[in-house]
């Protein structure tokens, strides 16, 4: 009941929203004239977004003299084949991208798991110290990460973890931003519909996995783009945890191309190019959970 | 059944203990400082942290080694130049997870040993008996205040000036008629005149250089006491040149090492005040500009002062975590302590020297290409030696970013030298607690 009524309270809107939209030529011409200095504005805004994209783009294709020359390059050059050699033989860049890449998936699975599962708690079940257990979960997020290099390494060193990949993907599993984000997500989730759940005769995983996990995919979405970045991201902690060259993640191999006296920008312009590029895959495929109706397949049946 | 719980119950204590056992061992720093023997038996294995072409070096070492003392093996680790230091403190601070030999860079190096006493192990047993022949700089610069050499000296940072042959050709200035800063400035007003070119480019955020031209006059940010020095007659000497040279626009201010290359590629820099490690950079990032460049002392502050200052360069120290100090001790004694080795470095991923009797080698007196045949490494071997030992302290980190302020306001807003380091000097007073030097 509760849920339809949300439906029919939200609809209506947008329903308006649309009939109101002028369809005249006269009118359409005027707002576009109107708008015109906005799409101005956002092209503008755009292209200073694009550029060091754009800039990334052609200096890997370009040797790294040339790249301290002026005027600088605007044009794509024709070292990019040579710097993907480069790159290949000086940080093996292929295993590199394997290793970042089984580390961000294996963690993104298992923190998102630890996350929905953790925050539906949180949200949903009524317990003797909820508050608190909550309140040490974001407490956890006030600790810098500076004060924890030292202890983590101690207890990795001690159970003899140091330069595997447990040891990167372990001690990060419970984030406490990706629990609490699903926790507030489960909170505005309709009681009536888990209690119907139940009414039908569906267990606890059942309801969670079926009725509830369906409706905060959205959330999920946004939890798995933002848990995987900050993975893929890391560089510290791996990069104390990891001793073997070929162990590397990303971008700990890309920070052993600058030296002492030299740094290979191409190559480094390159690996980071390259390294933008799962990014974007990942950010196209769950690009639409984020637009998919907030409340959609919730009411089904 | 009451035995097999009996049984998984003594089971679970025995893991239990195993494991406090186990966290007690990884925990704390070890107990008892490493004593080096220089006799023990070589045995094991080793790992060894460096980076960029200091890891092919010791990986080409490394394997030479091995064979000259059978049942040893060494592996090496390029954990980038970057990197090194986070895993290095981080590991130190621990007490746990550091190699068994680490690279540590010379201006880095008072800071750690002072910051972790026991950290490294004195290497004075294995090497102390060339300590006459290494850079005294160097070895100085690299051992605790008792004395005990904690970051055995690898490649160093010997100073010199570079300049464009052509630009100094078309001024009709002979590079060897310069002896004085006086001199350089007289012929960079010169060059400017005739070319239009600026006559050097410093980073000036960063200091600009003024350590090392304090260094030039056997000066550091503190005395032998401790107390500091930033505001003492050299080193107002030295700020006032780098202030004349923006006054008279001859320097060019530019951002970091990325910001000098551009600058010695673009014709900015008539001249460039570096260490010999610069070579490395001019042949891979401005290969164009083969046979423009020379090298000659770097000018005295007084007519017949010292001609070098230190800039860079790099040791070799053994963490007293190491699991096999021994081993460790005897590989960097073999590739320091050695002057084929170190000249063989030279050769082969141009490092330069810090062990003196290498710099005799053959090959420091042949001609470059690069510099139009002049056998420019035969002028840094001659300049090792005279490098001015100067005095580290825990503080130097913290006295190095006040003083770098001070040269910004001096240079670029025109303060009077010897007021912004007089403020300066009483800044660190104020940070660190210690005296200004009399």
């Amino acid at each position: 009941m509760t849920a339809t009524s949300a439906l029919t309270s939200v609809n209506p809107e947008a329903r308006g929203a649309r009939e109101s939209r002028p369809t005249g030529f006269r009118p359409a011409l005027a707002r576009g004239i109107l708008r015109l200095p906005v799409y101005l504005l956002l092209a503008v805004a755009s292209v200073f977004s694009v550029l060091p994209f754009l800039w990334m783009v052609i200096a890997s294709t370009h040797s790294t003299p040339e790249l301290f020359g002026t005027p600088l390059p605007v044009l794509p050059g024709d070292q990019l084949w040579e710097n993907l050699a480069r790159l290949q033989e000086s940080v093996n860049f292929s295993q590199v991208m394997l290793n970042s890449l089984g580390i961000a998936v294996v963690y993104t699975v298992f923190s998102a798991v630890v996350s929905v599962m953790a925050g539906y708690g949180l949200a949903t079940y009524r317990f003797r110290g909820r508050g608190v257990l909550l309140g040490v979960v974001l407490v956890t997020m006030m600790i810098p990460m500076q004060v924890l290099l030292v202890p983590l390494f101690q207890m990795m060193a001690s159970a003899g973890w140091i330069d595997s990949y447990q040891a990167v993907i372990l001690p990060f599993l419970a984030n406490a931003f990706g629990i609490f984000l699903m926790r507030q997500s489960f909170l505005d989730f309709p009681v009536t519909l888990i209690e119907a759940a139940r009414i039908d005769g569906a267990g606890e995983l059942r309801t969670f996995y079926r009725i509830v996990l369906p409706v905060a995919r959205p959330q999920l979405a946004a939890l798995v783009i933002y848990t995987f970045i900050s993975q893929w991201n890391a560089f510290i902690w791996p990069l104390l945890m990891l001793n073997t060259e070929d162990r590397y993640t990303v971008p700990v191999a890309l920070n052993t191309m600058i030296g002492m006296s030299r740094v290979d920008y191409s190559g480094l312009m390159l690996g980071s190019l390259l390294a933008t590029l799962p990014l974007m895959l990942l950010f196209l495929v769950f690009q639409k959970q984020f637009v998919s109706g907030l409340m959609g397949g919730a009411v089904k049946g | 059944m009451n035995t097999t719980r009996t049984l998984l119950a003594s089971a679970a204590t025995l893991a239990g203990v195993a494991l406090l056992a186990g966290c007690a061992m990884g925990g704390g720093p070890s107990a008892g400082p490493v004593v080096l023997d220089p006799d023990a038996k070589l045995e094991g294995e080793i790992t060894v942290w460096s980076w960029d072409v200091a890891a092919t070096a010791l990986d080409r070492l490394g394997a030479e080694f091995e064979a000259e003392h059978p049942g040893t093996t060494v592996n090496v680790v390029d954990v980038g130049y970057d990197n090194a230091y986070d895993k290095l403190s981080v590991g130190l601070q621990a007490g746990s997870g550091l190699p068994d030999v680490v690279t540590i860079e010379t201006d880095r190096a008072p800071g750690y040993i002072n910051e972790f006493p026991t950290g490294l192990v004195d290497l004075d047993p294995v090497l102390g008996e060339a300590e006459a022949d290494f850079d005294p700089f160097k070895w100085a610069a690299q051992s605790d205040a008792d004395g005990a050499l904690k970051v055995a000296p690898w490649d160093s940072g010997t100073v010199g000036l570079f300049y464009r042959t052509d630009y100094f050709e078309e001024a009709g200035i002979d590079p060897a008629s310069i002896s004085t800063w006086d001199d350089l400035v007289a012929a960079g007003e010169q060059i400017k005149a005739e070319s239009g070119h600026t006559l050097l480019s410093l980073d000036v955020a960063t200091g600009g250089g003024f350590q090392m031209l304090l260094q030039q006059q056997g000066q550091g940010l503190f005395d032998e006491n401790g107390d500091i020095t930033v505001n003492s007659p050299e080193a107002v000497e030295a700020l006032t040149l780098l202030q004349t040279l923006n006054e008279k626009g001859l320097l060019k201010n530019v951002k970091g090492w990325d910001g000098r290359v551009t600058s010695a590629k673009d014709g900015d820099s008539a001249v460039t005040p570096e260490a010999v490690w610069w070579i490395g950079t001019l042949l891979g990032d401005a290969p164009e500009l083969s046979g423009s460049y020379g090298v000659t002392e770097l000018p005295a502050f007084e007519e017949g002062g010292v001609r070098t200052s230190n800039s860079g360069g790099s040791g070799l120290a053994v963490p007293a975590q190491a699991k096999n100090p021994q081993l460790a001790a005897a590989f960097v004694d073999f590739a320091l302590a050695d002057a084929g080795n170190q000249a063989s470095m030279m050769e082969n991923e141009g490092l330069f020297p810090s062990y003196l009797p290498a710099l005799q080698g053959q090959y420091f007196a042949e001609p470059q290409e690069y510099f139009g045949g002049q056998p420019v490494y035969e002028l840094f071997a001659e300049q090792t030696a005279n490098i001015p030992a100067i005095t580290f302290t825990t503080d130097n980190a913290e006295a190095s970013d006040i003083v770098a302020n001070a040269v910004v306001a001096a240079v670029l807003n025109g303060a009077d030298p010897q007021q912004a380091l007089d403020d300066a000097a009483q800044q660190i007073a104020t940070a660190t607690d210690r005296e200004i030097a009399e």
